[in-house]
């Protein structure tokens, strides 16, 4: 592997390890390991896959499937923030058009783009199970639930 | 009001800790269970009428006995926590509120199974619940209840509803695409890893303490003669109060809308989705169904995971049939030509009459390519679509066909 | 292997415990219609094709996932079978993009035969279909059009299974699910080929290939790769009914033939796109003369003459022979009997190359030749830098070279040896540097124009066919050897290449008892040689983890 900025720092490989040693087939932590991996380098390079694939003894082109499939894998750089509005059944019998339109209005991009300031990407998901509080958004960690556009204004507000 | 069994600590502060559940006769059936045999587990289980919670209804105990007798090296329970149904959430609820509940059933159920190592496979999203429950897995280790012949491995998944398929979850707990596994073999022979594995629902395995500690017949006199016990529904859509609420499984559907405040909006019922996205949509005339598995099944429709969805008369249906038509485009893994395909396509199509450009034939080319694809592929994905495709179309063609042109 | 009896379309048939539906009904001769299957890969269950009715099965069932049971009852032909075969079908053509004029695969492809026995409906699909990448080369052989792609994940489990060089990928999901390779990396490995054989439709197809004729006015012929002592079985393929297609080429391609003995379903790129030189510029045609710097045409007589002139008039031990392991069996027995009938000693056929080759780890030899244990069995076996050393020395005056460019060989000062030889005479297919110094060249046949046999490295003995007429004038060695013993007075041992054979297993003692028949399409083993298993493929081998 040639010297980069991206490797793991030594703490971060005895980690892997650990996690590898968990499972009864070490390709198991694979998931865990990319997670690690996003968080570290903000998102899931070729070159993190191919590094990540090294070390599972796993060839590139099977950890890009991986990466590839799963929506919380982030291929290209992200903004600071996610805003993942939900606009699945019950969300969209709660006005999930409506709060969809109004990020779109406030932000000036269309779901799937991040803003050109890397503040935040704005994403439209499928169903995030909480559907009690519709229209709801799941914002970096945490869910936002009720939606108004005004409480979307002071969310959008406070990510900086 | 019936008896709150799954939801009996909710309310309390703290309710997440090991000090307030224990507080509350926690782990005391898990103590119980230590002096039983697997054998008589498993028999209890059965007994209990208990059928799985996270959306096929299979009985619980009849899957724990699936495990080859024979079998001398590692036995794998696996908690399908990938909750992704849509309209559905109680699972949400139990991590964040009672996840000793569901480790403590986990205890109970290693030992009927004779597992030694436990995987719970967390939705990537639910970052919250996933704290929350590895907090409550940390707890549980320090007090000596993990660790002593039964590990835990909490596993974060990383966004696709497939996963909640239980061997698509088996081959993303594997480090793999969610693709579900051809069957035969099935996970109980050869699951996680190649080794037997059974694949339960958070809420399944909360209801195994309370079955434990409080005997079979009392469970299985809560419900109705084919299923036992209590269930969480979660009631969401266009209703006054949506939330999770508890009943014996022999409630309801119109018992469940009233609990849950009765129709908002325009307060007059149009449909009604009982079991989740996949379940096939009922009528307003159709809602004096037992909310049990055989109940909705005799109904033409499926309790599943019991997402129930209400839609008033100024839902649209067409509407609500693209937003899932979109997610089953969405979600569709690939693998398997029948589904990858026509899921894509019956999108393009909906959205097409959504937009006031559908054809004449399209709705009868839905119906038919539904029809064609059911049952033929390798996982039960694609029969969820179906529940929706026919259902919403053969149930309310006329607001189709109205916006499809001559 | 204990064995189940069970009942295809009301057939009775005993077969192996474990065999799949699939392969159980072949033998009946009823074919049961799928893409994801194949018999070398594990199973993968997705295209859904091979549905088949099974008798307490509430529904289709598919059949290569479902191995044989004893009193089984099993229904291909039922009309819900059929049924669901036109759906499969459908399905697989919601998104497939009407390239058939333009797509390599039209005649072979198992879309277009599976729509017309399986389909024929009405198409419905007028909406936009998925596009994705068209025409991406991937490495050196192969190229991809993703719209085409059926997504059977055959050439991914082949590049994971047999190769262990994991490639290949599907991305993405849903109906944006895409066959490709790891960005920036290259299908590189040595049977990037295979891909393009085991690919049903025209996703994976051959850049050497592209374009070039239309698979319906192809021949095919049984034969044997002659890249390396392996001896991989092939079919060879030949345009000869459009000739100015293919760039005027005859042989189109060549394909593996499955030989369980050998090479199993497989063969390496080396050997499969090592034919062009059969068709090449430099291919000798006729027989020529040197005279001084000018080389004349001659006729075989004239030719076949001079080199037995000159064959008697020397002295035996001023005689050189360097045959070639690139020669068939009869070829180089012929040889053999020119060596007794003139007492000729002096015969090698081992040169060595000027840069050595490697094993790969699976079917490909370092001995580039097809029949060296040929050459050895019929002891032709000698030292081929004594016979230059002699040369230079001015000791061997007569020397025949077949095939071998020793100038560009391993063998050090050729040069010299072959200017100070009095009579240098070159049989050969393909001209080069020692053809261009030699007094008289006698074009020999390439192996896609005649018959023979070749011995692989284990022992094993397999046909060869002629699949065209030899080019212009060039003969087979056997025959032009023949000539030449014909015109010393050593009677004609036949005109045809079994001949030979039927006389070098009388003679050879390795050989004794076998025949073209006994022979036939998968060979047979010399004496003494134990019978033979295709290697364990590189992806079975090791635990299954793949590497970069």
């Amino acid at each position: 592997m040639t010297a980069s900025a991206l490797q793991f720092s030594a703490e971060q490989l005895a980690e892997v390890r650990r996690l590898q040693e968990r499972y009864p087939d070490r390709r198991g932590a694979l998931l865990p390991v990319l997670h690690m991996a996003q968080e570290t380098f903000g998102h899931v390079s070729l070159e993190v896959e191919a590094y990540v694939a090294g070390l599972f003894g796993l060839s590139p082109a099977h950890v890009h499937e991986v990466v590839t499939f799963y929506t919380l894998f982030f291929q290209q750089p992200r903004g600071r923030h996610v805003v993942a509005v939900c606009h699945n059944l019950s969300c969209h019998l709660a006005g999930a058009p409506d709060i969809l339109a109004h990020v779109k209005a406030r932000l000036g991009i269309e779901p799937g783009d991040t803003t050109e300031d890397g503040r935040i990407t704005f994403q439209a998901v499928e169903c995030l199970c909480a559907c009690e509080a519709a229209p709801m958004a799941q914002v970096d960690d945490r869910y936002e639930l009720n939606l108004t556009p005004e409480k979307v204004d002071r969310i959008l507000e406070g990510l900086r | 009001m019936a008896e709150r069994v799954l939801m009996r600590n909710f309310d309390r502060a703290d309710s997440h800790t090991l000090a307030v559940y224990r507080q509350h006769g926690g782990y005391a059936a898990w103590e119980k269970a230590r002096t039983l045999e697997p054998a008589a587990l498993v028999e209890e289980v059965k007994q209990s009428n208990l059928r799985g919670l996270g959306g096929a209804g299979f009985p619980t105990g009849a899957k724990w006995s699936f495990i080859p007798k024979n079998h001398t090296g590692p036995v794998y329970l696996v908690v399908n926590a990938d909750e992704g149904e849509p309209g559905t959430f109680k699972d949400r609820y139990l991590l964040e509120k009672d996840p000793h509940a569901l480790i403590e059933g986990m205890l109970i159920a290693a030992r009927a199974i004779r597992s030694a190592l436990g995987f719970v496979y967390i939705r990537g999203e639910y970052v919250q619940p996933w704290r929350r429950f590895s907090g409550a897995v940390t707890e549980a280790y320090d007090a000596g209840l993990l660790g002593q012949g039964f590990d835990v491995v909490v596993h974060r998944g990383a966004g696709a509803y497939i996963c909640g398929e239980e061997t698509g979850l088996i081959s993303s707990l594997e480090g793999k695409k969610g693709w579900p596994k051809v069957k035969p073999p099935f996970p109980a022979i050869k699951g996680a890893f190649g080794q037997p594995t059974i694949v339960n629902n958070v809420e399944t395995l909360a209801c195994v303490p309370p079955i434990i500690g409080r005997g079979a017949a009392w469970f299985a006199g809560l419900g109705t003669k084919t299923q036992g016990g209590t269930r969480m529904y979660s009631v969401s859509g266009r209703v006054r109060k949506p939330g999770v609420y508890e009943a014996p499984v022999s409630v309801t559907l119109r018992q469940l809308i009233e609990l849950a405040g009765g129709v908002s909006h325009t307060g007059r019922l149009k449909a009604v989705v009982p079991g989740g996205g996949s379940a096939a949509i009922l009528t307003a005339d159709e809602i004096d169904v037992v909310m049990d598995v055989d109940g909705l099944r005799n109904a033409g429709s499926m309790i599943g995971s019991a997402g129930v969805v209400v839609l008033d008369e100024s839902a649209s249906i067409p509407e609500a049939l693209m937003v899932l038509a979109r997610f089953y485009a969405h979600e569709s893994c690939g693998q398997c030509t029948p589904c990858r395909e026509s899921t894509g396509w019956i999108y393009k199509m909906v959205h097409r009459i959504v937009d006031g450009h559908g054809r004449k034939d399209d709705l009868d080319t839905i119906l038919d390519l539904a029809r064609r694809g059911a049952g033929t592929t390798i996982c039960a994905f694609y029969d969820g679509a179906v529940g929706p495709y026919i259902s919403y179309i053969q149930k309310f063609r006329s607001e189709f066909e109205a916006l499809c042109r001559a | 292997m204990p064995s189940v009896k069970l009942t295809i379309d009301g057939k009775e048939i005993e077969v192996e415990a474990g065999t799949n539906l699939i392969e159980a009904a072949r033998r009946l001769g009823i074919e049961v219609p799928h893409y994801c299957y194949h018999p070398g890969l594990s199973i993968a269950g997705q295209c859904r094709l091979c549905m088949v009715d099974i008798e307490k099965a509430p529904r289709p069932t598919i059949a290569c996932n479902t191995p044989a049971a004893d009193g089984m009852v099993v229904h291909t032909q039922t009309d819900r079978v059929k049924e669901t075969r036109r759906s499969v079908m459908e399905f697989h053509l919601i998104n497939h993009p009407l390239d058939c004029p333009v797509c390599d695969q039209a005649g072979e492809c198992w879309l277009q035969i599976y729509y017309m026995k399986h389909g024929l409906y009405e198409p419905r699909m007028a909406d936009e279909k998925v596009h994705k990448p068209k025409a991406v080369p991937l490495g050196p052989h192969v190229i991809l059009d993703a719209e085409r792609c059926i997504l059977c994940s055959r050439c991914v489990r082949f590049c994971d299974e047999i190769t262990a060089t994991g490639e290949l990928g599907i991305f993405n999901r849903g109906d944006h699910s895409e066959i490709g390779l790891f960005p920036g990396r290259d299908l590189e490995n040595n049977y990037s080929g295979n891909v393009v054989d085991i690919c049903p439709v025209g996703a994976l197809t051959d850049r050497d290939f592209r374009f070039q004729v239309r698979v319906w006015y192809l021949d095919t012929t049984k034969s044997i790769c002659p890249g390396c002592a392996r001896g991989c079985n092939i079919d060879v393929h030949v345009n000869r009914k459009r000739p100015h297609h293919a760039g005027g080429r005859r042989v189109a391609r060549l394909k593996p033939r499955f030989n369980d003995a050998v090479n199993a379903w497989w063969m390496c790129d080396v050997g499969r796109y090592g034919f062009r030189r059969v068709d090449d510029a430099d291919r000798v045609t006729v027989p020529q003369r040197r005279n001084g710097a000018e080389r004349l045409d001659a006729g075989w007589d004239e030719a076949v003459a001079a080199v037995a002139e000159a064959l008697g008039r020397h002295a035996p031990d001023e005689i050189a022979i360097l045959a070639s392991p690139d020669q068939s069996n009869e070829d180089l027995f012929a040889l053999r009997r020119l060596c007794e009938a003139r007492g000729i000693r002096q015969v090698a056929f081992r040169v060595p190359p000027a840069i050595a080759s490697a094993d790969d780890d699976f079917l490909l030899r370092a001995d580039r030749h097809p029949n060296t244990r040929g050459a050895e069995l019929v002891g032709l076996d000698g030292d081929a830098a004594g016979i230059l050393a002699a040369a230079r020395a001015g000791r061997v005056k007569l020397l025949w070279v077949f095939e071998h460019d020793l100038l560009s060989s391993g063998l050090p000062e050729a040069r010299p040896a072959l200017e100070r030889v009095e009579t240098l005479v070159w049989s050969g297919a393909n001209a080069n540097a020692t053809s261009a110094l030699a007094h008289h060249v006698l074009p020999l046949a390439a192996w896609v124009e005649r018959d023979g046999t070749f011995t692989n490295f284990l022992g094993r003995v397999q046909r060869f066919r002629a699949a065209v007429e030899p080019l212009g004038e060039a003969r087979a060695g056997w025959d032009v050897v023949g000539r030449v013993l014909a015109a010393l007075g050593t009677p004609g041992t036949g005109s045809r290449a079994e001949h030979w054979f039927r006389a070098l297993a009388t003679s050879v003692p390795a050989f004794a008892g076998l025949t073209y028949q006994a022979i036939g399409d998968g060979g047979a083993m010399v004496a003494g040689a134990p019978p033979t298993t295709a290697p364990t493929p590189p992806g079975r081998r090791a635990p299954a983890t793949v590497t970069a």
